[in-house]
């Protein structure tokens, strides 16, 4: 069969993703948020902007932290977290995530809406050229059509 | 095998309207929901259980694949399509009677399709890709076949082995900014 894998969608939005860790039953003044990155423990040497501090919460074997990058918010923890967490935590957070959003979108004003557009667009042409980049590391070539609102781009395997 | 979905409504884990590295040109895929073999290391194992995901009926996938235009056939994988071949035939019989060819990814070989049903579907497909997924026999380079066991059987005088693109991955991003990956990735080719 030929494969169809479905990536999360981008989290971008900090008060959502932090509203979702509490939706998640972690205490808002746990969450740690840093406009700059900060070291976190137990991860190798990653930093991340928003940190669950395993002192703080108590049954963590590592900090848990989510890395701001220009393709959204990147998850750092461990496996053993995970399981600790039960395995699809990161599905949990995600899908708490899409709430907050959408209930986010439903009352935003015009002038936000438009921000988190743009916002958006911008994730998406940093996904565009991080596949660009992966593709030409490859050898592949990539043909772009753009079509009802959406982006698809073919990777073909170069002969030369 | 036999048909578990209801018989007049296919079972559909998802569809993409249009896609180049699903068979030759640009095509319709539809996944259908459901599979009995459930290779280890199956890019889908989603599509494994048989509880009904979309219903839908044949005139109404045919409906969507009729409004996409440019398009010269459809692609059916999976999941299994065998496994809902006597859904699947109303729908294979309105593409072909449309010129529009059919391609199928199969888990069996061609020798175990000998239910009446999967017989009669047989009979509209140009282009039939089959065999298990054998992970000790993965190999990406192949043309539509994710392991090297896996069979190219054209059924029809309309394609032949010079119709078949190279190996190709399609990254498709909506405007939330959700990335699907469809074709024959490799690990480093999906992001982290």
């Amino acid at each position: 069969m030929s494969a169809y894998i479905t990536l999360a969608t981008p989290m971008i939005d900090t008060e959502c993703l932090i509203a979702a860790l509490v939706d998640l039953g972690f205490r808002k003044a746990d969450i740690e948020h840093h406009a700059q990155p900060v070291a976190i423990v137990g991860y190798g040497m990653q930093s991340a902007n928003i940190v669950l501090r395993r002192a703080q919460v108590g049954t963590l074997i590592s900090d848990v932290g989510f890395l701001r990058t220009q393709t959204g918010y990147r998850a750092l923890i461990s496996d053993d977290d995970q399981r600790r967490f039960g395995g699809n935590w990161l599905e949990r957070v995600q899908a708490a995530y899409d709430a907050r959003l959408r209930e986010k979108e439903a009352r935003m004003a015009e002038e936000e809406r438009r921000r988190v557009e743009e916002q958006r667009r911008q994730v998406i042409e940093a996904q565009r050229q991080s596949i660009h980049e992966r593709a030409r590391k490859l050898g592949y070539r990539v043909d772009e059509k753009r079509e009802a609102g959406k982006l698809r781009m073919v990777l073909v395997k170069r002969s030369y | 095998m036999s048909a578990r979905a209801t018989p007049e409504l296919i079972n559909v884990a998802r569809f993409v309207a249009r896609s180049a590295v699903n068979g030759p040109e640009e095509r319709f895929v539809i996944w259908v929901q459901g599979c009995g073999l459930r290779c280890p290391g199956c890019w889908n194992p989603d599509t494994f259980t048989f509880a009904p995901r979309q219903l839908l009926g044949a005139d109404e996938l045919f409906a969507l694949i009729r409004s996409t235009p440019g398009i010269s056939g459809v692609t059916f994988t999976g999941g299994e399509p065998f496994a809902q071949a006597a859904a699947l035939l109303p729908l294979a019989r309105l593409i072909r009677e449309a010129e529009m060819s059919l391609v199928v990814f199969t888990g069996y070989e061609l020798a175990e399709l000998r239910s009446r049903a999967a017989r009669a579907l047989l009979g509209e497909i140009d282009l039939l890709i089959s065999g298990r997924y054998v992970e000790s026999e993965r190999d990406l380079s192949l043309q539509l076949r994710g392991s090297a066991n896996q069979q190219l059987h054209f059924l029809t005088q309309r394609y032949g082995p010079q119709d078949l693109a190279p190996p190709a991955v399609e990254f498709h991003i909506d405007a939330t900014g959700q990335i699907a990956v469809t074709g024959f990735p490799t690990d480093e080719m999906i992001p982290a």
